[in-house]
């Protein structure tokens, strides 16, 4: 399985050339008032940071920390309340600049009434593209997002995750530079949630800057570069995943095959050493690892039970 | 049906003459103004007096350098195609079924026996099609952008490279598109509901010992008299609005389908129509009272006359007979003889007044129309002298000729006013004037969609509705407005009216309520309502003038003048509610 964490962004490249930055946010605020102009929240406070060509960047927070209203100040979909949103250099309000940008939705709100096909021709027009470009755009992105066989159904029969799906390929009709996912797991069952992940990563890897908002934790940890915390719309941290996740003053050993006495000695060295052992036990796989390992072995072997835990 | 001169300016002469354009353009300078205004009032509220000034003259400088030059129509063609299939989807064809329905029972309630079965059949259709079409304009135009913002579908699209006038007029061309595929159905189904309706013949019921003369049965609540000539032909007299070819064939006499209720006339009018007093003096034509505003009237048994004044009439339209139609009304000042007509008499003269035809003498055919005729080949008096005349020869050599009308009895009047005398050259066919009816129709319904996808550009949905119906009632009673400002309509202003309705304070009597000045001040704040709706009402569009049922009803051709002149009176709405949308979607964030 490929993460972010064991293989560097190939796509990642220097900061400091003004080309590479996609996004850049200074001193973004953005207040929500009411009818009468009275403030009611004050949702994003003073934002400044930026996201680079080729990586894929996690916007982090709980509920309400000012990561949707960060999203839509890129969009253009929201104008800041004090501060700018640059988008390849230009105004997020810019409209020119959606030619190169694809847009996920946190609940893929897309046109019920329309089927799969009726829908990425849709937005295919929307970028100006030849009936011929579209056809072909459609079947490719349909296959890539597996809906062949509900290309003509209307998307009000679609479940949640074939909505994703469509939402995700509608995202990519104009193969866009910059990638806005919101919540792109959201719905998704585990196996389209790994499927999803490694779409995320392909197309990180086919040189394709991501930006990533999500509150599920393992998904950014999973997909991301760099991430951005974002609290009670503030920003709370902001680095590389593998740099803040590093714990500095922490060694860890992975090993196999070991004796009980093996065991002993290692723990003997350690306060030998003037180290003191916080725990030595057989490590655990993550769910979603698991889960997906019970998928492929019962798609293999139908009709048996696996035996790994305790009843 | 009340033809005024103004609807048979040509467009040229609306536009330049009578300042159709003056006054368009006037209209849209001071709403840009206004626009202007309240569009910086609203930046200088989030932005300062500098930065919002800065912030307004971008979105009016972005619109002529970016947003204009790369507007695509592929994309508004997507918008348009998706508003399409939404409300194909939507079943809005329901509104057929209703429209179905509704002519069914028309056709049970329908009276057969009005005088003109024609007008109420045409004016039932082109009405009951006009109002239908309308409530769908507003029905999906009001709530396409609000729904979209409010299940945030929007943001698929605004985050797309679409520009705002893509986005107005996507929608616009899309409902216009569902609309005009409606009113193509139902012009369709009530061209067969009138005709059909209408279509009736009978069967001879009794013939004089000649076999000349004779009456037709009852069909369709009414019968008919018939003469025919010595060659078997002829034509029934005319019976609600109509009249039969009646033929013999062998020793039956056959009468066939109606003719002349479903026709377009091609009405040449009068440039002017001038009276002259019972002193032989011109003047302005007599005024009876409150019997007609329209009509003015000449005197009888003196040297008051009405003169029609006609010019650069084209010869080629007509063969050896001149038609013409005259809808004059009488006015009596002693009842007399009740039974018989007040008399005219009406004669033709060269604008030189040196050549003229024979005086004919003519009974007023009151509340319906004249048909009448004269030859080209004609006797008269030229020079004073008896003569031999040739109409377009001696009387009108360059089309131009005058029509004078007396009235014979003393003491009784005539009333005209300048369309009631109109040439009538061949008629053109009923459907392609039903088409253009239809036509007028659609024009309002795009209007309707225009104003409607334009206040959901920056109002919610219910509120678009009730803005969209407002336009639209102001459209339709503008003149009512009008006539309380004028006062010619008693019962003063909204407040007052409030005050006398539940009150039971008559129309007639003077509001006391014990105090002048708060009198007065009612009466104050009822101009300034008044007057403000009187400037709101000049923003929409004359829906009242706008409709043409009336000209389909009364055969009358819908000439190309007229509905040129309302196709620019409603590209210049859509262009005006293209650039509020347009300032509106600019500024407005859609996930706010």
């Amino acid at each position: 399985m490929a993460t972010a964490l064991d293989s560097a962004p190939t796509g990642t490249t220097s900061a400091n050339d003004p080309t590479n930055i996609i996004v850049e946010t200074r001193n973004l605020g953005k207040i929500y008032r009411d009818f009468w102009g009275r403030k009611k929240v004050h949702a994003l406070k003073s934002l400044d940071l930026e996201v680079r060509r080729g990586e894929i960047f996690g916007l982090l927070g709980p509920n309400g920390s000012g990561k949707s209203t960060t999203i839509k100040l890129m969009l253009g979909l929201l104008f800041p309340t004090s501060g700018r949103v640059f988008v390849f250099g230009k105004d997020a309000t810019d409209v020119s600049k959606n030619e190169r940008i694809g847009y996920l939705p946190e609940e893929s709100y897309l046109y019920k009434f329309l089927n799969a096909d009726e829908t990425l021709d849709f937005y295919g027009r929307l970028f100006d593209m030849s009936a011929e470009e579209r056809r072909e755009r459609t079947a490719k992105l349909i296959k890539m997002v597996k809906l062949e066989h509900a290309r003509r159904r209307q998307l009000k029969e679609y479940s949640k995750g074939m909505t994703r799906r469509i939402g995700l390929a509608q995202a990519l009709i104009n193969e866009p530079e910059f990638l806005v996912l919101d919540e792109p797991t959201t719905g998704l069952d585990p196996l389209g949630t790994r499927d999803m992940k490694d779409l995320i990563l392909r197309l990180r890897d086919e040189g394709k800057t991501i930006l990533l908002c999500s509150h599920q934790l393992a998904d950014v940890q999973d997909v991301c570069d760099r991430v951005a915390i974002l609290h009670q719309g503030e920003l709370k941290e902001l680095g590389r995943v593998d740099s803040l996740l590093k714990m500095q003053d922490v060694t860890q050993i992975h090993a196999s095959g070991l004796s009980d006495e093996a065991k002993g000695k290692i723990k003997k060295i350690i306060e030998e050493s003037g180290g003191e052992l916080q725990r030595m036990d057989n490590p655990t796989t993550t769910m979603e690892d698991l889960f997906l390992d019970i998928v492929k072995e019962s798609e293999q072997r139908p009709g048996r039970r696996g035996g790994r835990g305790e009843n | 049906m009340r033809l005024t001169p103004e609807q048979f300016w040509t467009y040229s002469e609306w536009l330049f003459q009578h300042n159709g354009l003056r006054d368009g353009m006037i209209l849209a300078l001071a709403l840009s103004i206004l626009g202007f205004l309240v569009g910086y009032l609203v930046s200088v509220v989030n932005h300062g007096p500098v930065e919002g000034f800065l912030k307004v003259s971008q979105v009016i400088g972005q619109l002529f350098s970016v947003d204009l030059p790369k507007f695509s129509f592929r994309r508004a063609g997507a918008i348009a195609g998706l508003a399409f299939k939404e409300s194909i989807r939507k079943k809005i064809l329901v509104l057929i079924g209703i429209f179905i329905i509704a002519m069914m029972f028309a056709g049970w309630y329908l009276d057969q026996n009005a005088d003109y079965p024609a007008r109420l059949y045409i004016s039932f259709v082109l009405t009951a099609t006009n109002y239908l079409v309308i409530v769908l304009g507003f029905f999906v135009s009001c709530f396409s952008i609000p729904m979209d913002i409010k299940s945030r579908t929007i943001y698929t699209i605004v985050t797309k490279p679409v520009r705002p006038l893509e986005l107005f007029l996507g929608r616009v061309l899309g409902f216009t598109a569902i609309g005009t595929l409606v009113l193509l159905l139902m012009g369709l189904l009530s061209y067969v509901f009138v005709v059909r309706g209408l279509s009736h013949t009978h069967e001879v019921d009794t013939i004089d010992a000649s076999g000349r003369i004779g009456q037709t049965n009852i069909d369709n609540k009414h019968s008919h008299t018939f003469t025919l000539n010595d060659e078997g032909r002829g034509t029934t007299n005319e019976a609600k609005g109509h009249r039969h070819i009646v033929r013999k064939e062998g020793d039956k006499i056959v009468v066939g389908p109606p003719i002349d209720d479903l026709t377009a006339r091609v009405p040449i009018y009068a440039k002017k129509l001038d009276f002259t007093g019972r002193d032989g003096v011109k003047n302005e034509g007599y005024n009876v009272g409150y019997m007609s505003e329209y009509q003015k009237y000449i005197e009888g048994d003196s040297l008051s006359m009405a003169v029609w004044e006609f010019d650069g009439v084209d010869a080629n339209l007509f063969k050896d007979v001149i038609s013409y139609d005259l809808t004059i009304s009488a006015f009596r000042t002693y009842k007399g003889d009740i039974v018989t007509p007040v008399g005219g008499i009406i004669y033709f003269r060269s604008s030189d007044e040196k050549v003229e035809t024979e005086r004919e003498s003519f009974k007023v055919k009151e509340f319906q129309v004249d048909r009448r005729s004269i030859r080209t080949k004609l006797k008269g008096f030229k020079d004073g002298q008896p003569a031999d005349l040739d109409f377009f020869k001696d009387i009108a050599p360059d089309g131009k000729f005058q029509v004078v009308i007396r009235c014979q009895d003393r003491g009784q009047y005539l009333g005209m006013a300048a369309a009631d005398l109109y040439l009538r050259p061949a008629d053109l066919q009923f459907w392609w004037n039903f088409v253009k009816g239809y036509i007028s129709i659609w024009l309002q319904m795009f209007i309707v969609i225009c104003f409607g996808v334009m206040f959901s550009t920056f109002l919610s949905g219910p509120v678009a509705m009730i803005a969209t119906v407002a336009a639209i009632v102001l459209g339709f009673f503008g003149f009512f407005v009008d006539q309380l400002q004028a006062s010619t309509t008693k019962g003063g202003g909204p407040i007052e009216s409030l005050i006398r309705v539940p009150s039971q304070l008559g129309s007639q009597i003077e509001m006391d309520l014990g105090s002048r000045t708060l009198e007065e001040a009612i009466r104050l704040m009822d101009t300034w309502i008044l007057t403000g709706v009187s400037q709101l009402k000049s923003a929409v569009p004359n829906f009242d003038q706008l409709g043409t049922a009336d000209f389909v009803a009364y055969g009358v051709n819908l000439f190309g003048g007229l509905l040129g002149r309302h196709l620019t009176i409603a590209f210049g709405y859509f262009i005006l509610t293209s650039l509020v949308s347009y300032f509106f979607l600019k500024t407005r964030e859609m996930a706010a």
